[in-house]
């Protein structure tokens, strides 16, 4: 026979909740390209405030306590009294693995109850693990650590996928105009395209080199849920395994009725987390998600949560991470960092020429130990400038930010990826200051350059120079074509003073494949050791 | 330009019945609109510039026969300023924004049904329509402003000498009038840039361009027949251009000139920055192409001294 299906208003208003948080996740998200005049973006990182795991690994890896966030802090001590309530009702990742659960076939009545297994560590010996690195300076949380993650995902899949698919339709019913009499359907598809255009997406288009990996990571985890519900949150989470750390003896505790429980299993069932609702004194506070799945699942109203003396001894299971546990992830994560550092880059031995950094990044070892790589400033970039690096800083920088000048320039007027930084690797600098910083330098490449290599007038990079005195400037010389006829040309060339290396001569030079002129890393004001120009001119001395 | 034949009609109407009316010829020489006007301000030299561009703008269209001559009912314009660069108006890389909300003002009350405003831009397009000052004018005087898209460009056949087919923007084409409306400012290439080179923001795959400036915009040009021109000069760039940024480079003019001849206000506009004409590949080309004469003077030509 059917029973009546139980309710919970806990439940339901978990999952309003969750819906609320991930939509202003990417309203925020969103939000971060709105550019009110290299105003700051208010409040769009929110939710790298309220991270602690970006608060804490920053301050360990930057070695201050400027970075700690006061949302962080109070969602720590709440956790210490109301257990991962963090995971189960804020975390927008936690909210689309728990949407995504929802696709796995219903279990059938022959399937193993789920109990606690040895996986479940997994996340501590990560969390453990990205504390150490980040702790000798080498900072990868931002790979896992699920705001970050969904941040980066989002940033720069997710959103340029949706106005790509929402551009690129319109577009075709645009150009194809289907209609029938003077019902147009453009009449219908154009007003929406212009509202996502202009107003939802704030205009153009943006695409990331090497966004399959990030892409790739984000659908596997997704996908993961169809193996176990919620299996990154359970599993892998190192933010996850810090709140579980800190949910040993929270307040508010799952009880067990003995006397109405019938051991039927509907609430092991209904727990995404294998948090082991159904035994007295066996309930994982360092496992549960406060969901409240299992106390509406629980036909008898056997369970219920309850508040208790958080002083007193959890009446429940105890975190699996026993001491040879925390040595082993200790010793990888300090394996790791070694790892990271055996690498010409990282020793400055060479500087990476296509390493062009945004302006206001700290110097390379200072920055990779703030960047969280969640993408903020690729979002922002007005002109998709900032991409995520592959390997250019080495597997430490991965995803981190550069500037691939083909694909769009540092603007000469815009300080925004400093502004949406949430962790300071970008400082937020005054439009003025920021004109001042460096970033790399131009070089033409005189074979591959009109004027130079072909005989031909362009000067269209002297154009688009932004600094007012010109960096790129001509010189009128002769030269001869294959006829013997003499020509004037302008021929460009670079003021190493004056360049700032923002690269519009690059993004701008008529060579799509690789341009006559490009910008290195050469001069970045950050690196002092990467500056080979003698500020102030050549001398011409006689001596 | 689909308003070419309801124009002809209408013309042909006004000569048809001008020529029934018994009007002295002289008299309606006099009436008769100039063919291109220059409006400088001569009143106090500390005025506000949103004032006398306003001013110069209004006076100088007037005088060209008004706006009323090139808008019909209904029409859809596109007016097309300099919103290239992320420059603020007193830096003069863009056009003035308050020409350019007088423009649009006049059309809207020359009876068009909307007026749109948009460039291709160089610099991001957000930040360029919003420090240009051209975003808030153009929307406080009633007119849309269009974020071109890139991946809206469609190859059009233009049949020119040196370019077959070029990537124009589709709505910008469906419109009835095209206001070139830009600034005068020097640049490195052309030696100066204003009515006719202002077209290449309705383009894509314009660097190119560069290797033949002079030919590619006459072909441009010619494709488009513009009709009416307003060239910006209450301020111009004289150095360091298209780009600028340098105020020392800035030099207030307070002038203002409209005419149906790109090529005579690009003549002008050359004179201003301190070139002759006659060294202006753009200009000459022009002329060569039939599109307009370098001599301005031998229009008839109103010139106008507002206070």
């Amino acid at each position: 026979m059917r029973f009546r299906r139980p309710r919970s208003w806990m439940q339901w208003a978990r999952r309003v909740s969750q819906v609320l948080f991930l939509a202003l996740f990417l309203a925020l998200a969103l939000r971060v390209r709105l550019n009110e005049n290299g105003a700051p973006v208010v409040d769009a990182d929110l939710f790298f405030k309220l991270d602690p795991l970006v608060s804490l690994s920053t301050a360990l890896a930057a070695r201050t306590l400027a970075v700690i966030a006061l949302p962080a802090v109070i969602v720590l001590v709440a956790t210490l009294l109301f257990g991962r309530f963090f995971c189960g009702w804020i975390c927008p990742l936690g909210a689309v693995h728990a949407a995504a659960s929802w696709f796995r076939a219903k279990r059938s009545a022959g399937t193993p109850v789920e109990r606690r297994t040895p996986w479940h560590r997994v996340k501590y010996v990560v969390l453990v693990a990205l504390l150490v690195m980040a702790l000798f300076g080498a900072h990868w949380t931002g790979v896992f650590d699920p705001i970050p993650l969904l941040f980066r995902s989002t940033a720069t899949f997710v959103l340029p996928a949706a106005q790509y698919a929402v551009e690129d339709s319109s577009t075709a019913v645009y150009k194809a105009d289907p209609h029938v009499g003077p019902a147009h359907l453009k009449l219908v598809t154009e007003p929406v395209y212009k509202f996502a255009r202009n107003v939802l997406f704030r205009v153009d288009r943006q695409t990331f080199a090497g966004v399959a990996f990030i892409a790739g990571l984000f659908v596997l985890i997704v996908a993961l849920n169809l193996v176990r519900p919620r299996f990154w949150c359970r599993y892998v989470c190192p933010l996850g395994g810090l709140l579980g750390f800190a949910s040993l003896r929270p307040a508010l505790r799952l009880k067990n009725d003995e006397k109405r429980c019938t051991g039927c299993g509907q609430c092991v069932k209904a727990c995404p987390a294998a948090a082991q609702p159904d035994r007295p004194g066996e309930w994982l506070p360092t496992e549960c998600f406060e969901c409240w799945n299992c106390v509406a699942s629980c036909r008898r109203g056997a369970l219920a949560f309850k508040v208790e003396n958080p002083v007193a001894p959890a009446a429940a299971g105890k975190v699996d991470f026993s001491r040879r546990a925390a040595m082993g992830a200790s010793a990888a994560g300090v394996a790791v960092m070694l790892g990271f550092r055996q690498n010409p880059l990282a020793q400055e031995k060479v500087f990476e020429a296509n390493l062009v950094r945004p302006p206001g990044a700290l110097a390379e070892r200072e920055f990779l130990q703030r960047c969280v790589q969640c993408g903020a400033c690729m979002r922002a970039c007005p002109t998709n400038a900032l991409q995520p690096c592959a390997l250019e800083s080495g597997i430490e920088g991965l995803w981190t930010p550069r500037i691939i000048a083909k694909a769009g320039y540092c603007e000469y007027n815009c300080n925004i990826c400093g502004q949406v930084c949430p962790t300071g690797a970008i400082q937020p600098l005054p439009l003025d200051k920021k004109k001042e910083i460096k970033i790399g330098l131009a070089t033409f490449d005189k074979n591959r350059c009109l004027p130079y290599a072909y005989g031909r007038e362009c000067l269209v990079c002297e154009e688009h120079c932004p600094t007012p005195q010109k960096s790129i400037y001509f010189v009128e010389r002769e030269v001869i074509l294959r006829d013997g006829q003499k020509l004037t040309l302008k021929q460009p060339q670079v003021d190493p003073d004056k360049c700032t290396g923002c690269g519009i001569c690059e993004w701008c030079c008529v060579f799509r494949d690789t341009a006559a002129v490009r910008v290195t890393s050469a001069n970045e004001t950050r690196n002092s050791n990467n500056q080979p120009i003698l500020p102030g001119g050549g001398g011409g001395s006689p001596y | 330009m689909k308003s070419t034949r309801r124009e002809f009609l209408k013309t042909s109407a006004v000569i048809g019945a001008s020529t029934l009316a018994p009007i002295p010829a002289l008299a309606q020489a006099a009436a008769a609109p100039a063919d291109m006007c220059i409006a400088r301000w001569k009143g106090d030299a500390k005025a506000n510039m949103t004032e006398t561009a306003r001013r110069l703008t209004e006076e100088a269209l007037k005088a060209v026969g008004g706006l009323g001559r090139f808008v019909n009912k209904g029409d859809v314009v596109w007016v097309k300023p300099n919103i290239g660069w992320d420059r603020t108006p007193e830096q003069a890389a863009n056009t003035h924004p308050e020409v350019v909300k007088t423009i649009i003002r006049l059309c809207l009350e020359a009876g068009a049904k909307a007026v749109k405003v948009g460039d291709n831009t160089c610099n991001d397009a957000q930040k360029s329509y919003k420090n240009s000052g051209i975003e808030a004018a153009a929307k406080e005087a009633g007119a849309e402003v269009v974020y071109l898209d890139k991946n809206r460009f469609a190859e059009v056949k233009i049949g020119g000498k040196r370019l077959d087919t070029i990537p124009l923007y589709p709505e910008i084409m469906e419109c009835n009038l095209i206001i070139s409306c830009p600034v005068a400012k020097h640049h490195s290439s052309t030696r100066m840039t204003a009515c006719m080179k202002n077209f290449m923001g309705v383009i894509e795959n314009r660097k190119k361009f560069h290797q033949d400036l002079p030919y590619c915009i006459a072909d441009l040009t010619a494709f488009l027949k513009p009709r009416i021109a307003v060239l910006d000069a209450t301020r111009i760039l004289t150095a360091h251009g298209p780009t600028g940024g340098d105020l020392a480079d800035v030099k207030v003019m307070n002038t203002v000139a409209a005419g149906i001849d790109l090529v005579a206000l690009d003549a002008f506009a050359a004179e201003l920055l301190g070139n002759d004409p006659a060294q202006i590949g753009t200009i000459v080309v022009g002329q060569e192409y039939g599109l307009g004469k370098k001599d301005y003077k031998s229009l008839n030509l109103k010139e106008l001294e507002i206070a």
